[in-house]
């Protein structure tokens, strides 16, 4: 056997083995492509916190939860065996494509912008961040029906949910971090600097505000409520 | 890449064995069943209206999740494939050894195969098994939720009621005989690492149970089993299931049938897949509704 042959079989084997390490080997989660659309999962606030505010079924109504993924989760609202409408809270950071339908909508509930998409199905934005939609089942629900049921959940606390309310503002207000090379060192035990607990800022919608991805930054922008 | 949820509801046969099967054992349970195999059909039955643009949207929207890996549609589709293709070899062998066992000269090689009852029993409670698992990855909820399950089996309507009546009479009530969910606890007790090992579908589900070891497996299976037969009885009691009930269900579709039940068993499990076919379609409908509330 010729030395290059050798040479060539070993490449070869090499080459081999890292493509088979490479498509066999568990390696598929450090891959992108694991999340709906490529959004972190972190950056999407989890199905779990969304199960408590989901409306408080009435007498002869039965809610059953069928799925709860992160950044999503969905119900059914039965009455006896049947099931009326499927009733579900998302997340839009994975699906920013939906926050779309709610620019042109004039109509409100609770003053969040209000969606009817068909014939069964009615979707609400809150605080331009989670949508929450009911969609008729079975013999099926009139609008009037579908947003009292969109008005029975708990908005203002899914409103709280969202990270620009949860977040604290990273300076305290009145004070400005200096340019670097005019900051004077800081002395043990911080005098005059007071611990503010975090608050937490529930955006409110302006009646005259139509959510869109573009005033995101000014609704930061904005001095806290 | 391989195909989407939606492509694979897509695929499925509008009209074959299994789909003969099914019809069959849906005339046992209220409510029927109906060979859903058309996304758009499945959508616009969702969302209630069969508006083009919002049907398109669902679609993209639906086949966009099941690409997610981390999503888990398409790891339970993998799960009912898995424990489909064992049932099928496990099936064809026993098949062959009935053949076999009818030539001299290989008569010996029947008396090999394995098709003892507990075979069945472990081949039953890794179905049920399979089940949970899928159950967990589509609804996200932790591996291990065995309440959670038990409460879901009582919500089972429409396909994945026919699917668990295929269940019960196809792999219970039919090869074990008509007192089978009282004997497969003790059945279950007989099981070794031995036996888990003879099964194909062990080897494709091994990665997916929680715990590692084969006892971590079987007690994790066994647990799955406890939930099932506390609803399973009450389902056959409802329903009035038996061995015979099923065979005169399968004889209005497929034909007259002379053999014994257990052939009957072998026969189905050799030459139908009825059980990735209603696993898909349940799957299916679960991605729908969650992509008809996101769009």
């Amino acid at each position: 056997m010729s030395r290059s042959l050798r040479w060539g079989i070993g490449l070869l084997l090499i080459a081999g083995l890292l493509l088979g390490a490479f498509f066999f080997l568990p390696f598929r989660s450090w891959l992108p492509g694991g999340t709906v659309a490529n959004i972190a999962t972190r950056e999407v606030v989890n199905g779990t916190l969304f199960n408590r505010l989901f409306p408080k079924p009435q007498t002869g109504e039965l809610l059953v939860f069928t799925q709860e993924k992160r950044g999503f989760s969905q119900a059914r609202l039965k009455q006896g065996a049947e099931v009326r409408a499927l009733l579900s809270i998302s997340d839009v950071a994975s699906s920013p494509a939906s926050r779309n339908k709610f620019i042109h909508t004039e109509e409100r509930l609770q003053s969040w912008p209000l969606v009817d998409q068909g014939s069964q199905a009615s979707a609400l934005l809150v605080a331009d961040r989670f949508q929450v939609k009911v969609i008729g089942q079975g013999s099926g629900l009139d609008a009037q029906q579908r947003h009292e049921l969109l008005g029975a959940f708990d908005l203002a606390a899914l409103a709280a949910l969202s990270p620009e309310a949860v977040q604290a503002p990273a300076i305290a207000p009145g004070r400005q971090a200096l340019p670097p090379g005019r900051q004077s060192p800081l002395r043990f035990p911080f005098p005059g600097l007071k611990r503010q607990a975090p608050q937490a800022r529930i955006p409110q919608p302006a009646a005259n505000r139509k959510p869109s991805i573009f005033n995101r930054a000014n609704a930061a922008l904005e001095p806290a409520a | 890449m391989s195909a989407t949820v939606l492509e694979r509801l897509e695929r499925l046969p509008r009209r074959n064995l299994t789909v003969l099967a099914l019809k069959g054992v849906s005339t046992l349970v209220p409510g029927g069943w109906q060979n859903q195999t058309n996304p758009e059909e499945l959508i616009s039955d969702v969302l209630g209206s069969d508006d083009p643009e919002l049907v398109q949207q669902v679609r993209a929207r639906a086949d966009e999740l099941s690409r997610a890996r981390h999503e888990g549609y398409r790891r339970a589709l993998s799960l009912y494939d898995a424990v489909n293709r064992s049932q099928k070899a496990a099936g064809g062998l026993r098949v062959l050894a009935n053949v076999a066992g009818a030539l001299p000269l290989v008569k010996r090689l029947a008396v090999l195969t394995p098709a003892s009852q507990t075979l069945q029993a472990v081949d039953l409670s890794l179905k049920v098994a399979a089940e949970m698992l899928a159950f967990t990855q589509v609804n996200g909820l932790p591996g291990d939720s065995f309440a959670a399950f038990g409460d879901s089996l009582r919500e089972y309507t429409g396909e994945a009621r026919v699917r668990m009546a295929a269940l019960v009479c196809f792999d219970a009530l039919l090869p074990l005989g008509d007192n089978a969910l009282h004997r497969l606890d003790g059945l279950l007790g007989q099981v070794g690492s031995r036996e888990l090992h003879q099964l194909p579908s062990y080897a494709g589900m091994a990665s997916l149970l929680p715990g590692r070891g084969d006892a971590a497996h079987l007690s994790f299976v066994r647990r799955g089993v406890d939930q099932w037969l506390g609803w399973a009885d009450g389902f056959v009691g409802d329903l009035g299931l038996s061995g015979q009930r099923a065979v005169r269900a399968l004889e209005t579709t497929i034909g007259p049938w002379h053999g014994g039940m257990e052939q009957l068993a072998t026969f189905l499990d050799a030459f139908t897949d009825t059980y990735s076919h209603t696993g898909v379609q349940a799957v299916a409908r679960r991605l729908v509704e969650r992509a008809a509330a996101e769009i």
